[in-house]
Formats: C-alpha cells, structure tokens, sequence
C-alpha cells in the first residue's frame, strides 16, 4: 500500500504533544496581543462615557511595549507550531464530513489570520506599507477573526490540551525542539526590547528605533516637513488659544507662555509602534491654562495641532488627563527649547497616552 | 465556546467589509497562508534533510537563526527608511544580522570546541 503524503512526515516533533504545548504558549501570546491591542485602539477611540484614568503614568507604555515586543517574540513560536502540525495540511481525504470542511476552515482562518498579524504589524514597525489597505483598520479587524478561529480551535482541541497541559516531555529530542524555540522567542525578543525597556536599549541591534537617536536625542514619529508645518513655526504672529465653553478666550504670545509659571516633569514618549522613552518636559500645566480660561473641571478638550490636514492633527483630552498636574503643554524637551520635529513651539505631553495622542505643534485648544 | 468564536468571526469581516479593502485584504490574508505553507514550510523541509547528519546543536542554532531573521526581516530590509526623518530604521540592520547570527554560530560550534580543547589538553600526557 503506498504511504499517504501525511505519513511520510516521520520526525518525532510532528507530535500531538509537542503541537499542544506550542498550542498552549500562542493561547497566552494571543490572548495578550488581543488583549494589549483592544486597549489601545479604545484609549484612541474611547465611548463617550468611558474616562480612562491618567495613571500609572507608564500603563501605556508597558502594555504597548508588550503588544510589539510579545509579538515579536511569537513569530518562531507560530512558525515552530505550524511546522509541526504541517503534515495534517496533507491529511487524506482533505474532507471527511461537514462538520471536518467546517473544523479545517476555522483553521484556515486561524492559520491565515495569524501570519497576517504577524506579518502586518512586524511591516508595520519598519514603516513598510507595500498593501493597498490601511494598516491601522486591517490590523484592527483581522485581530477579532484570528481570536474568533482561536476560540473555535481551543474548544476543538481542549482534549488535547487537558492530556499534555501538565504532563513532562520525556523524550530528548522534543525537550530541546522546546528549548530551541523558546530560545529563538528569547533571542527575538533580547534584540529588540531594549526600544521601549530603556536598560537593555545596547542589545536592541535589531530594533527599528534607537531611543536615542533622533532631535535632541529622542525619536520622532512625524516630522515638522511631513506634516508641512514648517513654514508657519517660526511666525512671530503665533498665539495659543484657549476658545470654546469658557468664560474668557485666551490668546497667548510665545513669550508670555514662557512667563507663566514653568513646570518640569518626566513623563515617556510611547508610540503605539511600541518604542518608547523617558524625558524630561517643561511647560505650563494644562489645567492652570483651563482654570485661566475658566473652562468647567468636567469639560472635554480638543488640542488641535498647527498641521493643516493629517489624521492625528488633534486629540482629545479629557478630565482625569487634563487635571493630572503632569499634563503639560510643554515648551522644552531636556532642558532646551522643543525641536520643530518635537512639536515647536508647543506640544502636548501627559501620563499614560500614545504617542498619537500627544499633539505636537499645538496651536488651539477648544473646551467643550 | 463555537457561538462566541463564530460571533468574533463574523464581526471581523463586517468591519473589514465596512472599513477595509476587502480585496486587497483578502489578497495579503490568503498570500500569508499561501506563501507559508507552499513555499516558507517546504524550504524549511529542505533545509531540514541538508542538516540530517549534523548534531542537534547546529540544528538548532538553524531554527534560533532562520526565525529571528525573519522575525527581524522588516526592520533589516530597512525599505522604510525616509529622508525627513533618520530616527526611523536608524542602525546598520545588515551589519547587527551577520553579528547575531556569527553569534549564533559560535555557540552551535561550542560543544564541538569543547571536544576539541579537551582532546588537546589530553593529548600531552598520552
């Protein structure tokens, strides 16, 4: 009888037991990429009546950290993971019934989704846009089919996890194809962590930002020529204002903002690309400026940027994060006067926000 | 367990269909699977025969190589390197690769060197 094309896989790795484990380390990776991710799109777009708080100053920071670095770090794990269940691609016959086309498309969509993730957000993170989609929206979506096949594959394969969750791989050969992977997990990681966890930023040899290269030495997201904001910064006719729900409109020279009381704080820089940095800010509390202005203490603002067009041009900020005494409109980064790429003459810095989120090159706020 | 999961499902593509490119997307989403199992999964095989005869160590400073260089492949190729902002991609990518993967060869060939140091340092006595 001839040997099915499934059969002739003979390596002792295509194994149920060591598919289970695999199985089980991309449950807990996926389940915080999901996780991680679901967070981050909801402090960008939150409902109305949703008040995210302000601190722990670095929550943003950490869970996006984890969401880029983590994964990062599960690429060799799918991989190691689709390797070994390889062979039922080829399981014959490819349909049995129903109920099996229904189980392999799950699959399908579990297998294609994940790769697509990984893909898209690794692509994402070297600003290499080669697809005709939006990356935030794909990204966003796709996310919701991998986690929905993945439910269905966990209520598929829950036997199977119940028999290997807390049994010891005995044989030799399949305890170092473990150790290899989780060393290939560890490696990636090592080599690209230090972007955002600052102490270990010398072995980021791999990382696609340096946090300290960039103007001033901190990295840059958008700068002032993408954002054609270039010509307008150095105009002496520059005014902040204050406008909207409040009792008077202020209209704030540069000069004048540098006279009002001055506050520096450390507070991260953490892109939703998942580096981040410390720095030090000086500028004037955001809440002293509404208190001035007269705006309620539950007002919604608006800090809309000098840019003209761009869809991170203004963001929102509501109460706990304009109350918080950390929140600035700032006017230095580590002591010196904002690079124009660091949001000159004005930015907007707070605790536990995207990177997105604090607008650069703050011309207006409107309190609603 | 099946509704909540078929629920997710269903939701994913109602807001691709209604915020994406469905096209596009599908072509990426079903390119991934395609590219991974007919091309991706059969050099691996390959690669797999070719180091048959060597010790696990080798074999598996091969899997610690050939996914961190693809975990890593965007940022090395470097393709979005922009003019008005050098603080993206900033490093010498290729470079930082060949260091980590002689890296990796060094500590696959550390058993083998150890063998070698011990048979030196025994040959004198014999």
């Amino acid at each position: 009888m001839a040997k099915s094309l499934a059969g002739r896989f003979t390596s002792t790795l295509h194994s149920e037991q060591v598919a289970a484990k695999l199985g089980m380390w991309l449950g807990v990776s996926f389940t915080v990429a999901f996780a991680t991710g679901l967070f981050s799109h909801f402090v960008q777009h939150p409902p109305a009546w949703l008040l995210w708080p302000s601190r722990p100053v670095n929550l943003y920071r950490v869970t996006q950290g984890l969401h880029v670095i983590g994964g990062i770090a599960t690429v060799p794990l799918l991989l190691a993971k689709l390797w070994t269940v390889y062979p039922k691609l080829w399981q014959w016959p490819p349909l049995r019934s129903a109920g099996h086309a229904a189980e392999r498309l799950s699959v399908l969509l579990l297998v294609a989704g994940a790769l697509f993730q990984l893909v898209t957000g690794l692509m994402n993170i070297a600003y290499t846009y080669l697809w005709p989609f939006g990356f935030v929206q794909a990204h966003y979506w796709t996310a919701f089919i991998v986690y929905g096949a993945l439910v269905i594959h966990v209520a598929n394969e829950w036997a199977k996890v119940r028999r290997h969750a807390w049994t010891r791989v005995e044989q030799p050969d399949r305890r170092r194809f473990l150790a290899t992977v989780a060393a290939a997990c560890g490696v990636a990681a090592l080599v690209t962590a230090g972007e955002t966890v600052t102490p270990l930023k010398r072995l980021a040899v791999l990382a696609p930002r340096d946090p300290d290269v960039g103007p001033q030495g901190v990295p840059v997201n958008r700068s002032a020529a993408a954002a054609g904001v270039t010509q307008v910064l150095g105009d002496p006719a520059y005014r902040l204002v204050v406008t909207g729900a409040v009792r008077t409109e202020l209209s704030i020279s540069y000069a004048e903002l540098a006279r009002m009381p001055q506050h520096t704080v450390r507070l991260p820089i953490a892109c939703v690309e998942g580096w981040s940095v410390e720095c030090e800010w000086t500028g004037v509390r955001l809440r002293d400026l509404i208190a001035a202005a007269g705006g309620a203490p539950d007002a919604f603002l608006t800090v809309e940027s000098l840019e003209r067009n761009g869809y991170y041009r203004s963001s929102e900020v509501r109460p706990p994060h304009w109350q918080d005494p950390l929140t600035l409109l700032a006017l230095k980064l580590n002591g010196r006067t904002l690079d124009p790429d660091h949001g000159y003459p004005v930015r907007l810095i707070a605790p536990n926000r995207p990177g997105v989120m604090q607008t650069k090159w703050v011309g207006t706020v409107r309190v609603a | 367990m099946y509704a909540a999961g078929a629920a997710l499902v269903l939701l994913g593509f109602a807001g691709l269909i209604a915020e994406s490119n469905p096209v596009g997307w599908a072509v990426w989403f079903g390119g991934a699977a395609v590219a991974h199992d007919a091309i991706l999964v059969p050099l691996v095989l390959l690669a797999g025969l070719a180091l048959r005869r060597t010790g696990w160590a080798v074999r598996a400073a091969a899997i610690v190589a050939g996914t961190v260089t693809l975990a890593t492949l965007p940022t090395v190729l470097a393709l979005g390197r922009r003019g008005d902002n050098p603080s993206i991609l900033p490093l010498a990518y290729g470079r930082n690769l060949l260091l980590v993967l002689a890296a990796l060869a060094l500590a696959a060939l550390l058993p083998r060197l150890w063998e070698l140091l011990a048979r030196l340092r025994r040959r004198p006595r014999e």
